[in-house]
């Protein structure tokens, strides 16, 4: 223990001072000399993708992304096994519920927008702010709002979570595969390989809008199923020692 | 000095969210101050001119956590009212 | 700084923070109007900056919490309504919330519209508009039907717990 501790200690401290020196060669914040900036904007404009954010993300630096997208399906997977369904569990179907009637009609109108909105959020990831992951988040809380607007019941019919599952995985799988397709062309991995098209159309920046719609599929299946785990527990599963206690309310 | 105020009091925004959410014990009320940290920090990332982390953000934080943070309060707090009843009977 | 940014500080030193402190302290149910009311005026302050800083592309923060903010208040209102039942709203507490925030949307935005004139543009304000509204409505009246479904049904558990 005491010897984990020196290790912790010396690691931390050279951790301190390597990023104190790091510091002292900063830009000044707020001032106008940008050295990454500048070169991050001129090679975004290069590859004709207006949002120079997502020309980082998915093309200058898409290696990165891939270990922030794959970080995001192990943690969807950890929870998926650790809020499953064990045997001394038991699950009952919710009861239906009674939503007064203004908060329906206004879920259900809102649901179609906000997922439509997630949808923009997505496609226009290479021309204006936002992407795969802030698009992907909101289609997904989209969905759930069929939740609020009726009951658990009518969300679990839209939501075959099997389904859900293999979109994620698809794509996790589609923004490897894309990458992999660059190898094809004799490029590195992840290379943006597609003609660049016209700066500020929705057809501009190559693989940036492959890439994002990938992003955006994994992230919406993503949140569905681990949400999908929480409600689950939330609502349906009872573990067995509590039912004669519960009968009353379910 | 006049143009740096609204940073200013985004980071102050920021400082007093966070202070709070850590200081709240209880973990409903907890998920209200936490969701207002998230949009202090949106503001301030768009006070900072990096609106795709102001959206990242507001996507994860004004819905998303929330709604983890209450369903697992639910859950527990399930958990405990079934082990009252039982210890009762 | 222009005047859209100092408008937009003034919105959220005046209109956020105090109804960002109503909503971080207190019962839950004068928190979950004021975390309503919060977004709403966020969401304007957002507007306000993103013609400060002269980026149109900006307005899209804004049209997400738009969206984002009352389904907050919704699930909120879904899963805490025995605790609103118990102990409901009060009604004033309410209408004050509604009312600033249909006096607010107007305020901000028929300046911006003025100065963005008509177009695509002017188009997707007048949509954040009308969603910041509809907003503000349904979530007052989620709180209202939450809090007397548990006056007629009485045990407030029994009926709107699904989860």
């Amino acid at each position: 223990m005491r010897t984990r501790l020196w290790v912790l200690a010396v690691g931390s401290l050279g951790t301190a001072v390597l990023y104190l020196l790091a510091c002292r060669d900063l830009p000044a914040f707020g001032g106008l000399w940008h050295p990454y900036g500048d070169r991050a904007v001129h090679a975004a404009l290069t590859r004709h993708t207006a949002n120079t954010v997502s020309s980082v993300n998915f093309d200058q630096r898409s290696l990165d992304t891939l270990g922030e997208e794959s970080i995001l399906f192990g943690s969807v997977l950890g929870t998926v096994v650790l809020l499953r369904q064990t045997r001394d569990e038991d699950r009952l179907p919710p009861r239906p519920v009674r939503v007064a009637p203004p908060v329906r009609r206004y879920a259900l109108l809102a649901l179609p927008v906000t997922l439509l909105i997630g949808l923009y959020v997505v496609a226009h990831g290479q021309l204006s702010p936002g992407g795969g992951f802030q698009g992907g988040v909101v289609v997904a809380t989209a969905l759930h709002l069929l939740y609020i607007a009726v009951d658990y019941r009518a969300l679990e019919r839209i939501r075959p979570v099997g389904f859900y599952e293999v979109a994620d995985a698809a794509g996790e799988a589609g923004y490897l595969l894309l990458g992999a397709a660059a190898l094809l062309t004799g490029a590195a991995f992840l290379t943006n390989f597609l003609p660049y098209g016209t700066l500020n159309t929705l057809a501009s920046g190559g693989t940036v809008p492959l890439l994002n719609a990938a992003i955006g599929v994994e992230v919406a299946a993503g949140v569905v199923v681990l949400l999908a785990g929480f409600l689950d527990q939330a609502v349906e599963i009872e573990s067995e020692q509590q039912d004669t206690g519960a009968e009353g309310e379910r | 000095m006049a143009d740096d105020l609204p940073l200013l009091l985004g980071l102050l925004l920021v400082a007093a969210a966070g202070t709070g959410t850590v200081l709240v014990r209880d973990p409903v009320r907890q998920s209200f101050v936490m969701s207002l940290f998230g949009l202090a920090l949106a503001t301030l990332f768009l006070l900072l001119q990096a609106p795709d982390v102001a959206l990242s953000q507001l996507a994860v934080g004004s819905a998303l956590t929330p709604l983890m943070v209450l369903l697992s309060v639910r859950k527990v707090r399930r958990r405990a009212r079934g082990e009252r009843r039982e210890e009762r009977e | 700084m222009n005047g859209w940014i100092a408008a937009g500080a003034a919105l959220l030193a005046c209109g956020v923070a105090p109804a960002a402190g109503c909503a971080a302290t207190g019962p839950v149910r004068r928190r979950v109007p004021a975390q309503n009311l919060t977004s709403t005026f966020l969401s304007l302050v957002f507007l306000l900056l993103a013609q400060g800083f002269h980026r149109t592309a900006y307005t899209d923060t804004a049209l997400v919490l738009s969206v984002l903010g009352p389904a907050g208040t919704l699930l909120y209102v879904r899963l805490l309504a025995d605790e609103l039942a118990d102990r409901p709203p009060r009604p004033r507490v309410l209408r004050t919330v509604t009312t600033l925030s249909y006096l607010a949307v107007p305020a901000v935005l028929l300046p911006l519209c003025f100065i963005t004139g008509p177009g695509r543009a002017m188009g997707k304000l007048l949509v954040i508009g009308a969603l910041l509204v509809c907003g503000s409505w349904s979530a007052a009246r989620a709180v209202t039907a939450a809090a007397t479904a548990g006056h007629t049904i009485g045990a407030p558990v029994e009926g709107t717990d699904d989860g």
